[in-house]
């Protein structure tokens, strides 16, 4: 994949924290992140439910839930522009021009009541000051660019006379269309059945590196993230356990947690297996999480030293992992 | 996968790890009432309301409404509290012996709407779409079309001065919402599947609706119950000035169509203690079944 | 005992479309359209293909969940389709099904208790003292500590939850359970640790497993036999070593390549991409003429416009291998070459 170099990331996150107030106290979600996206480069996230991840996407738009919700500590800097501290109208006048976002359902995140054009439009006077007939072209434009067969006419469609697969390019194409510094993507084909997956992730894939986007990507599935991004961040339970390069990640993965999500994804293999191969045990408690590694109740390598202290991130090349004890194993592929 | 997005990161295994001790439901809306000061507010002062009516029940007070104890319109005494009205009735016992017959009305139209509601509801629901259900939603349209007053005079008329008229003209108006809201969850419920499960054990089609789908109806049942509690208490004071509410004893509603005979003589004492009895039962009940409809909002619980 | 457990004979379940001011029947949507297949005890088939495609109708249809609309279904030898409801009530007690959603699929209102409990009253399974013991013996089948007994189930995780389904249904001791998209909604971690446990249930008390779902790794890990079905019909059905080695009909080719691989080198986002499927799934209630498939088929011809094809075993008695395309035909490829 073609890596546009800069010198400054798009964005920076950096030490983010986010808590939120429920019942049962502060919890922790998202604890002490940070990276960086330059342009053109798509980060993947990656992790279980709960593990921080669709957080730090709302956190970075500032769309927490309010006033559950809030961001502890920590930077979003947008192209050197401090986020966290932006009042909500600046922030509203980024989302959607700077800033865009995509969902993992392509039907609640459009209106059913206005046909897509209405849809598309609408963003495209707010943030660009196109006329109608300009926006309606440009929009136009954008629908082909991602693969929708005759936009001049699916354009005047509502919501739900598209497909799924339709739906989500569509979306595509309204985050784009004011050509963001950023776009993020949460589980955006999720919802997809598998033909349809892999050609509206091309599409996302060809018009990001058009246009020179910084995309992240959150998934759940590591094919996803294996088959379109060239980072990869790996959480579990609100922080880091390891980031790097898709291709060393793949190939040795230094966390235990990231090796053992790698070998529990089913796959396709020439010879089946007995049993797969797991993770034991259970994600813990956001509200009380131990007080060392927060993986060590699972871990395989568990040392005793797990137990009582947080391992730091060490950096080894390119690849960065919290873990005192990495695994340095093979692990199938 | 089941990322939530926009709510709380994993909500439901954060909240089975936070509680070690056992927590239903309800365990969990009470939690969520008890933080609520208004609704507690409003339900100490309706169970002040309710000790009152329970006294007058049991004889302890207000057992002297209809007696002329005093001289006509007495200002406020020792003796008559808030003085006496035109026949020289005491003026507060007359409204604490009011509260149990509002209370009277109000339990019984509240429990046999909901009762009656719920049922048919579930019923409908569950047969959504077949010629019961067809049949109810004619019921329910129907009922729901005719005015409300016009309905209670001609049930009264018919029944001839009847005491139970107004009760039972209440409870035919009132049971239509219920029915409504929970005929649309158990449509929702019904689709679920523990109830397909329900099914796949072999377990019958009235089982199924008693067993699964009403218990699961208990909150919508509960808030729409205190809902309709209000409403008959203050439909009852209408109807009662209309001549067409309370046949004996003494209700606010009564006591404000007396009061008009005093208004225009300038005595507003009966006119004003009627009111605000009600105003404030009213206004306590509201708060609480605000409260008890934020607390048992399945949306707030996590799943 | 010859017969099968369940034999499948050209099963269908079509709804009506109703439409229109008086609510007139429209059209059919079919959603299950001649489906036949065997299974044995100790045996899982899994049913795979896109949503949309009937799978989950299928599963319920075969429970007799959907009454069927044409076919037949036998199990261990018995018609289901002639039961009466209180023999099907009966019937019941072998047959059960898992479900995808763990939230949906237990009622909030009753402990883990409760809802194990219901099936042994109802099938009048045990001693009353002795279902207590059945219930705490089921909740360690399934890897849940007896603690779990008298909770609720918004006190679980969705994995635990899904054990607790699979409590359920193993409480009638059945001989067959559809596993309806049983993992989809899990974390990969805890998906494999349910894999591990269906595969043990399997073992220990030979059920009989009909696995639905979309995720073609998760059936060939779990599966003995597949089908692959597209609108309503199987397309290809045969054992899980033919299917994976071998896969003959154009859509199963296709489905194969389209799943992402977690292997950055192999770089074939580009490869699944192109080999994609052009367009959408058509509607059950307007399927395509002749193959329903061809819309879409990347291979189409002339004929598959027109004719629907037959399903042809191309592989052997013992190990047959079903697929309905005109490609595999063997009087038609003759044909084709002469042309």
């Amino acid at each position: 994949m073609t890596r546009i170099n800069q010198p400054h990331p798009v964005l920076r996150v950096d030490n983010l924290c986010v808590e939120f107030a429920t019942t049962a106290g502060q919890i922790r979600a998202v604890d002490q992140l940070s990276f960086s996206v330059e342009a053109g480069q798509t980060l993947g996230i990656v992790g279980e439910s709960g593990c921080g991840k669709s957080v730090t996407s709302l956190a970075i738009m500032g769309l927490l839930p309010k006033p559950a919700g809030r961001i502890v500590d920590g930077s979003v800097l947008l192209d050197g522009q401090e986020l966290t501290r932006l009042p909500e109208g600046r922030l509203r006048q980024l989302r959607g021009a700077e800033l865009s976002m995509i969902f993992q359902e392509p039907m609640t995140a459009l209106n059913p009541v206005y046909s897509i054009a209405r849809q598309m439009t609408a963003v495209l006077k707010r943030h660009q000051q196109l006329s109608a007939r300009q926006a309606r072209h440009r929009a136009i434009e954008m629908l082909a660019r991602v693969g929708i067969p005759r936009p001049d006419q699916r354009i005047d469609d509502y919501p739900h006379q598209l497909s799924g697969g339709m739906r989500q390019r569509v979306m595509i194409a309204m985050a784009l269309s004011c050509q963001p510094k950023l776009l993020i993507a949460d589980e955006p084909t999720t919802a997809l059945d598998v033909t349809t997956q892999a050609q509206v992730l091309r599409q996302m894939v060809d018009l990001q590196q058009e246009l020179g986007t910084a995309v992240i990507l959150i998934t759940h599935d590591l094919g996803v993230i294996a088959e379109t991004c060239d980072q990869a961040v790996v959480m579990y339970c609100g922080s880091k356990v390891e980031q790097a390069p898709v291709a060393d990640l793949f190939l040795q993965p230094r966390h235990p947690y990231t090796a053992g999500l790698m070998q529990s994804i089913p796959r396709i293999r020439e010879h089946k297996l007995d049993r797969l191969p797991v993770i034991e045990g259970q994600v813990p408690n956001l509200a009380a999480l131990p007080p060392g590694c927060r993986f060590a109740g699972r871990c395989p390598n568990r040392e005793d030293r797990c137990v009582q202290q947080q391992p730091p991130l060490t950096e080894r090349g390119a690849q960065q992992f919290a873990c005192f004890n990495p695994w340095n194993g093979p692990v199938e592929s | 996968m089941s990322d939530p997005g926009i709510i709380l990161p994993a909500p439901e295994p954060a909240a089975a790890r936070l509680r070690p001790e056992r927590t239903s439901l309800w365990g969990r809306a009470l939690d969520q009432f008890r933080r609520d000061h208004a609704a507690i507010t409003g339900l100490a002062i309706v169970a002040v309301f309710f000790l009152m009516a329970v006294g007058v029940w049991f004889g302890w007070w207000g057992t002297q409404w209809s007696q002329a104890l005093g001289g006509r319109w007495e200002g406020p005494s020792g003796g008559h509290w808030l003085g006496t009205n035109l026949l020289g009735q005491d003026i507060f016992q007359r409204a604490v012996y009011s509260t149990r017959t509002a209370f009277e009305i109000g339990l019984i139209v509240a429990i046999l709407s909901t009762l009656l509601g719920g049922l048919l509801g579930a019923l409908s629901g569950f047969y959504s779409s077949r010629w019961i259900d067809s049949v109810l939603l004619w019921l329910m349209g129907t009922l729901d079309s005719i005015p409300f007053y016009l309905f209670v005079a001609a049930v009264a008329v018919a029944m001839a001065g009847n005491p139970w008229a107004m009760h039972i003209a209440m409870v035919a108006t009132f049971w239509t919402t219920t029915a409504r809201l929970v005929r649309g969850e158990v449509i929702k419920l019904k689709n679920l599947e523990f109830v397909e499960a329900a099914h796949a054990i072999g377990l019958g089609q009235f089982r199924i609706i008693f067993r699964h789908l009403l218990p699961n109806t208990f909150h919508i049942l509960l808030v729409q119950g205190t809902i309709v509690f209000v409403s008959a208490i203050k439909a009852e004071v209408i109807l009662s000035f209309l001549g067409l509410g309370v046949q004996d004893g003494v209700s606010w509603g009564l006591m404000i169509a007396e009061s008009t005979q005093e208004v225009l003589a300038g005595q507003y004492m009966n006119f004003i203690v009627a009111s605000s009895f009600m105003f404030v039962l009213v206004m306590a009940f509201n708060l609480f079944s605000d409260g008890l409809q934020d607390a048992l909002d399945p949306r707030r619980a996590p799943r | 005992m010859n017969a099968p457990l369940l034999k499948v004979e050209n099963l269908a379940k079509h709804f009506p479309v109703r439409g229109g001011l008086l609510r007139r029947v429209q059209a059919q949507l079919k959603a299950v359209d001649g489906v036949s297949f065997e299974l044995e005890a100790h045996r899982t088939f899994g049913l795979v293909g896109e949503s949309g495609c009937g799978k989950s109708t299928l599963g319920r249809t075969l429970l007799r969940l959907h009454e069927p609309t044409a076919g037949r279904l036998w199990f261990e030898g018995q018609d289901l389709t002639e039961l009466d409801t209180s023999a099907l009530k009966r019937q019941r007690k072998q047959m059960q099904i898992i479900f995808q959603d763990p939230f949906a699929s237990l009622s909030p209102r009753r402990t883990v208790y409760e809802t194990l409990r219901e099936p042994l009253d109802l099938h009048r399974i045990g001693t009353a003292s002795g279902r207590k013991r059945r219930i705490q013996e089921l909740l360690e089948v399934v890897g849940l500590r007896p603690e779990a007994i008298h909770r609720y189930p918004h006190e679980f995780s969705g994995g635990q939850r899904q054990r607790i389904g699979i409590a359920r249904a193993l409480a009638v001791e059945p001989k067959l359970i559809v596993a309806d998209e049983a993992v989809s909604a899990l974390d990969v971690s805890v998906q494999s640790q349910i894999l591990n446990l269906i595969g043990d249930l399997q073992r220990e008390f030979g059920v009989a497993f009909v696995f639905i779902s979309h995720d073609l790794a998760v059936v060939q890990h779990i599966s003995h036999e597949v089908g692959v079905m597209y609108l309503g019909q199987l397309v290809e059905q045969a054992s899980v070593e033919r299917i994976y080695s071998m896969p003959t009909h154009p859509y199963t080719k296709a489905l194969l390549k389209a799943v992402p691989k977690p292997d950055p080198q192999s770089d074939d986002l580009d490869a699944a991409a192109a080999s994609v499927l052009e367009g959408d799934v058509p509607s059950p209630i307007h399927p395509p003429s002749g193959c329903s498939f061809h819309t879409r088929c990347p291979e189409a011809m002339a004929i598959c416009r027109s004719q629907t094809p037959k399903s042809i075993n191309i592989g052997s008695e013992t190990d047959p291998h079903q697929v309905r395309c005109h490609l595999v035909d063997p009087a038609l490829s003759l044909h084709i070459k002469h042309e």
